[in-house]
């Protein structure tokens, strides 16, 4: 497997946040860890960041062993929360940080900067500065920065949630074809169950440290393993069809198409 | 975490409300809809708004008002410029010099700072509550004794520099006056700077170091940028410090004379009062010049914090592996707290030392020297210190908010109006305060109110500078749920402003402390003969050239500040705990 | 710990209290010794206006004093002794006393001026600030000491000398110069320290004097000469004196008296009186004119020099036998030194020409500032 995390552990003192956790993920593929606040989804994804060091476990990115490698040199990329842009750059100057680290050119650097950013739909702002541009936009400027070091492994941390509904939706729908596109092999931390049923290939539901099930979204909504999944996922208000590579999300009272990603 | 994100609409607003714009279509606020008469509360909001306005009226611009009239005046009531045209042509030089000795102080004081910031946030530990004790320690500076204690370390026999390390040089010039006050603009520009690293947005580092930044490179390309404007502010801050400093360039500076020393020498040796009052004149363009770049600076720095969605916490970095820039930083800041040390070891120490014909030992009679002292005197200073800290600091807090977040006509005048006392030598202000309030109505002279008032905004524009740093910090959406859940403009005040400002009061009250404690200059004018202040027996120690009894007087001076800052830590420390629970 | 915080609370609370004192209205403190010194003070205001001026005046309330020193506290509170009066004492430079003086524009903040070299007296004087005593015994005072109109007095006469470092003087292989021409000896360079006579009226007295005794032309090559010997002008009085102490200047032209003879005991050092003439210049005592206290402080004029006893305990203070040449019919002290020593001044001519002399002096010092 791609990426594969296994009896990974970590705890705060007393208090054990993760708990044997044991993950694998094929390439190209984007993988949800779902799970509602404190259930230590945050802290896995530190992780494999690198941010935090396990208490014990391994983690392995195509084949290689990167448990102790700090953040700077893993080949794994992080879109945070807050995005963490830099207020005194430009737009493509944030997008083209990374690549100052690869020994490109600084032109080469710029060329491929604006493709990202014109991948994204920002060409227009390079220019611009990160307070000049709406929350959307940095979001996108985020991604693209984090996507042009072209990482193994890049890493988002709830990053839609600071934007509005109708926002969030457009950006599900702009990463998942961006993704595809890229062959881009990702994990996705969020504790909005139609953004991970929406998104991932994989999804693994967490609670208090464990994984509860871990496999294809539509898997799980055909089978979950416990009444905790079900309610959790809200399946009993969910209608769940398959459409093409399309999946829709219909809810039952009022039966209105909600949106598609 | 910490929830500091607002959405864009609030931050637009809170830019609005610090900037002047308009944000409520039509102007008028939520608590105005109801019934268009003046409720008691916003009489009282208007009075206290007035009393503010009026007191920088009368405190700041009457005594300025004087000192210009003063410059104009030929001495038979008439007005001429003569004063401007004799300073302007013989005292060029020491203008140049003055402005040559406050850009280099400027950017010595900042390397300084910067590099003792940096270090103090990436330390942990004891090493870090020692490197903070120091700071605090070092934010009194009883004047004089810091420069003589240079004298002692560095001078021409100097403890260090001839009997250390032999060498035979002259500090009596201006790079003496550079390396002085540098060193003691640093611990309070040190503290501005801890500051804004402790509110550094800790997303950018970590995606920086994500992105495959070494700490070196975040150091360069993330920490100082984003110090960029904090930086910028101490630059602005120490240079107008620099221009109105006459204590030092008089101890040290030999035969080099900056225009504030030249102003302490037209009042002390010629007792020209226009002439002097001319030179001030000078000196205040380049220094409003300096505000309103600081200003601009500000509102930069604030914008910038606006595009970050911050997350505040440690500053993980690790200076040892920054590379030689990181090995810099911890070099200068251990030479700088070294330098520290010893100069208030120097102090504590000579206190303690008597010199016989070369040969040092160990005495305590300066100690009985000391006890000679009135109490009374040393009592007084205390309390004249209290009132004007916690006077002061009230001042500035609601100062801050009325010139922040109100919409006041003129606000950007008064804003610079208050500032002006900090870019004056403290001389001038002292007989701007006898010229303006030596006559009916206004006869305040021979009382203790002339020199609390003049304590107070002296100190003003630093204290208010700490508040409204604080301030921006407070989200508008608060102050507006208060209003929208009926209280007034006063209760915003008093619900909402004040009390988030609990960390601004304590710095607030520790820096108008220590200053009120050391205050030199000025008050020399002021003083009754019966009311003396504790510092006046150091400048008669320092005057008749005992050292020693200076350094004791000193030294007390000192701990009276940290015993009463510390009580003020552990009140408000305790307030803050019993508010939480 | 706890003992240290309840101390400091204590402190807190006394601070409190004084504040209360303080800020509160006359009456309303509950500290006795407060009160007494406010009311006392009230009585003063009221009475200097009713009571007419005599002799022996009913005297009370307070009198403020600027002095040179703290050291006069003895003095005063002798004369609180005899006459009830409360004096309140200062110490401010001369040069600080006539700026405060000027800026207060006629209303004085002090009553009496005790102290300090006299051409900021004549300065006071001539812009009218000063009151004039008159008193009986003022005519046994030399007249060459005193104001002609009686505007100020003299309470002794500061002489210039040379105090030496002898380790310095050793370590350079420097013979101790004897003589103001001495002085201007190449192999002193850089060595000298003096006061800037703008803010030290000793050293005012030095360039006054030698300009008076060597004549216009010489008397400014001299100090021309002089100049390029000179390290820096200090801009404090007592500086050259504390630099020489201190290991950091071999030579320092100071006012000699007994605090520098005093100091013969733990440094090493050594004081020139310069054998071609020694400068000199009065220490001034005056009355603010529309002062609060105006009667208080005339009558100390009249108190001490009327009372030898007085003039002793004075001359005790400033370890200084001087008051014997301002008051020759003075007995029980005598004069330390033969007043032949001291230089020719002329004293009229202080006040007169002293801008003019400090604004050439100011170019001879600026000469060498640029060169630097």
């Amino acid at each position: 497997m791609y990426l594969e995390l296994s009896h990974l552990k970590k705890s705060f003192g007393e208090k054990t946040v993760v708990e044997d956790l044991t993950l694998s993920l094929p390439q190209g593929e984007l993988l949800c860890i779902l799970g509602s606040s404190g259930c230590g989804k945050t802290t896995t994804l530190n992780m494999i960041g690198g941010f935090l060091a396990p208490d014990s476990g391994q983690i392995l990115v195509d084949g290689e062993d990167i448990t102790a490698i700090p953040p700077e040199r893993r080949p794994v990329t992080t879109v945070f929360q807050s995005y963490g842009l830099f207020p005194h750059m430009t737009v493509l100057q944030n997008v083209v940080y990374g690549l100052k680290f690869q020994r490109i050119r600084r032109a080469e650097a710029r060329e491929k900067g604006l493709r990202y950013l014109e991948m994204v739909g920002l060409a227009d702002y390079a220019g611009a500065y990160i307070h000049e541009i709406s929350g959307g936009q940095q979001q996108r400027v985020a991604l693209a920065r984090a996507l042009i070091v072209e990482p193994k492994l890049c890493l988002l941390d709830e990053p839609f949630s600071n934007l509005d509904a109708a926002l969030r939706v457009k950006m599900r729908q702009e990463l998942k074809s961006l993704q595809r596109e890229l062959g881009m092999t990702m994990v996705f931390v969020t504790h909005d169950q139609e953004e991970a049923l929406i998104l991932a290939d994989r999804m693994a539901i967490m609670e208090q440290g464990r994984v509860l099930q871990y496999d294809a979204p539509l898997h799980i909504y055909h089978n979950p393993v416990s009444p905790f999944v079900a309610d959790f996922l809200g399946l009993k208000d969910l209608e769940w069809r398959q459409d093409g590579a399309l999946l829709k999300i219909i809810r039952r009272d009022d039966k209105e198409e909600h949106h598609a990603g | 975490m910490n929830n500091r994100g607002h959405n864009t609409q609030e931050r637009a607003s809170l830019r609005d409300a610090l900037f002047g714009v308009p944000h409520l279509s039509g102007g008028r606020r939520p608590g105005e809809r109801k019934g268009g008469a003046l409720t008691a509360g916003s009489l009282l909001d208007k009075a206290i708004l007035l009393l503010l306005l009026g007191a920088v009226c009368l405190f700041v611009l009457w005594p300025m008002a004087c000192i210009l009239l003063r410059s104009l005046g030929d001495g038979e009531g008439g007005f001429t410029l003569a004063a401007y045209a004799q300073v302007w042509s013989r005292y060029r030089e020491n203008l140049w010099n003055s402005v040559f000795v406050g850009v280099l102080s400027a950017l010595a004081c900042t390397v300084f700072s910067t590099a003792a910031a940096i270090f103090i946030a990436t330390r942990r530990g004891w090493v870090k509550m020692a490197c903070m004790a120091l700071l605090l320690i070092t934010m009194v500076s009883p004047p004089f004794v810091s420069s003589l204690a240079y004298i002692q370390l560095y001078g021409r026999r100097g403890w260090i520099t001839y009997r250390l390390l032999g060498i035979s040089w002259d500090p009596y010039n201006c790079w003496g006056v550079i390396w002085m006050q540098s060193i003691s603009f640093v611990p309070l520009n040190t503290l501005l700077l801890i500051g804004i690293l402790s509110k550094l947005d800790t997303g950018s580092l970590q995606a920086a170091r994500d992105l495959g930044a070494r700490p070196a490179a975040i150091l360069r390309d993330v920490v100082l940028p984003l110090m960029g404007p904090g930086i910028l502010v101490s630059l602005l801050l120490s240079f107008v410090r620099s221009l109105s400093d006459y204590g030092t360039p008089v101890i040290i500076g030999g035969r080099f004379s900056t225009i504030a020393s030249e102003i302490y020498l037209q009042l002390v040796g010629y007792s020209d009062l226009e002439k002097s009052s001319a030179m001030n004149m000078f000196l205040l363009l380049p220094a409003i010049a300096a505000f309103f770049l600081y200003r601009y600076l500000m509102r930069r720095s604030d914008k910038l914090s606006e595009g970050s969605r911050s997350r505040q916490g440690r500053l993980e970095l690790s200076l040892s592996r920054c590379g030689p820039v990181g090995i810099g930083i911890a070099a200068v800041s251990i030479l700088f707290f070294l330098m520290m040390v010893l100069q208030y070891g120097c102090i504590f120490l000579a206190g303690f030392l008597k010199s016989t014909k070369g040969v040092y030992s160990f005495t305590l009679r300066n100690w009985e020297e000391l006890w000679r002292l009135d109490a009374a005197t040393m009592v007084r200073s205390v309390v004249y210190a209290l009132i004007v800290s916690l006077a002061g600091t009230l001042f500035a807090m609601l100062f801050a908010y009325y010139m922040e977040r109100r919409r006041v006509p003129g606000r950007s005048f008064f804003d610079c109006v208050a500032t002006l006392p900090y870019m004056l030598p403290g001389t001038c202000f002292g007989i701007g305060y006898i010229l303006a309030f030596n006559h009916e109505p206004l006869k305040l002279t021979g009382t203790a109110v002339i020199v609390l008032a003049n304590m107070l905004f002296k100190q003003l524009p630093t204290a208010t500078k700490i508040c409204s740093a604080s301030l921006t910090q407070v989200p508008l959406a608060l102050e507006r749920s208060a209003r929208d859940l009926g209280g007034g403009q006063l209760a915003v005040l008093r619900d909402v402003i004040l009390p988030s400002l609990r960390p601004a009061f304590l710095s607030c009250f520790v820096y108008n402390f220590s200053s009120s404690m050391t205050t030199a200059g000025a008050i020399i004018f002021l003083i009754n003969p019966g009311k003396k202040l504790a510092v006046f027996k150091l400048f008669d120690a320092v005057y008749t050239g005992d050292y020693a009894v200076a350094s004791l007087i000193a030294s007390v001076i000192i701990v009276i500040v940290l015993a009463v800052e510390g009580l003020a830590y552990l009140i408000t420390w305790k307030g803050g705990e019993r508010n939480v629970s | 710990m706890k003992k240290k915080l309840t101390a400091l609370l204590l402190v807190l609370a006394m601070a409190f209290t004084l504040v209360a004192c303080g800020t509160g209205a006359d009456n309303g403190g509950s500290n006795a010794a407060d009160n007494t010194a406010n009311n006392t003070a009230n009585n003063t205001a009221n009475n200097a206006a009713d009571d007419a001026e005599s002799e022996a005046p009913e005297l009370s309330g307070t009198m403020k004093v600027v002095a040179t020193s703290e050291s006069y506290v003895t003095l005063f509170d002798k004369f609180t002794e005899e006459t009830g009066v409360t004096v309140e004492l200062l110490s401010m430079s001369s040069g600080e006393v006539l700026s405060k003086l000027r800026a207060e524009g006629g209303t004085p903040s002090a009553d009496l001026w005790f102290g300090g070299g006299i051409d900021a007296f004549m300065s006071a004087k001539e812009d009218g600030l000063l009151e004039q005593v008159n008193f009986d015994a003022a005519a046994d005072l030399a007249a060459e000491y005193k104001d002609s109109e009686n505007y100020w007095f003299s309470k002794g006469i500061t002489i210039v000398g040379f105090l030496l470092n002898n380790t310095l003087m050793g370590e350079l292989n420097l013979t101790a110069p004897a003589s103001w021409s001495d002085l201007l000896d190449e192999s002193y360079a850089g060595e000298i320290i003096m006061s800037n006579p703008a803010v030290s009226g000793t050293n005012y007295a030095v360039v006054n004097a030698l300009l008076q005794t060597m004549g216009e032309e010489e008397g400014w090559n001299y100090f021309d000469g002089l100049n390029s010997n000179i390290a820096y002008y200090a801009k404090r009085g007592s500086d050259p004196s504390n630099k020489v102490i201190s290991d950091e200047y071999a030579i320092g032209i100071t006012y000699i008296d007994g605090t520098i003879e005093a100091l013969l005991e733990d440094y090493d050092v050594t004081i020139v009186y310069p054998e071609d003439g020694i400068p000199w210049v009065p220490e001034g005592v005056a009355v603010f004119k529309n002062a609060e206290n105006v009667d208080a402080a005339k009558y100390f004029v009249e108190w001490l020099f009327s009372n030898d006893k007085n003039l002793q305990l004075l001359a005790e203070i400033d370890q200084k036998t001087s008051v014997k040449a301002i008051k020759p019919t003075m007995e029980g002290i005598d004069l330390s030194y033969d007043t032949g020593i001291l230089m020719d001044e002329d004293l009229s001519l202080f006040g007169s020409e002293r801008d003019a002399i400090l604004a050439q002096f100011e170019t001879l010092m600026g000469d060498k500032a640029v060169d630097e």
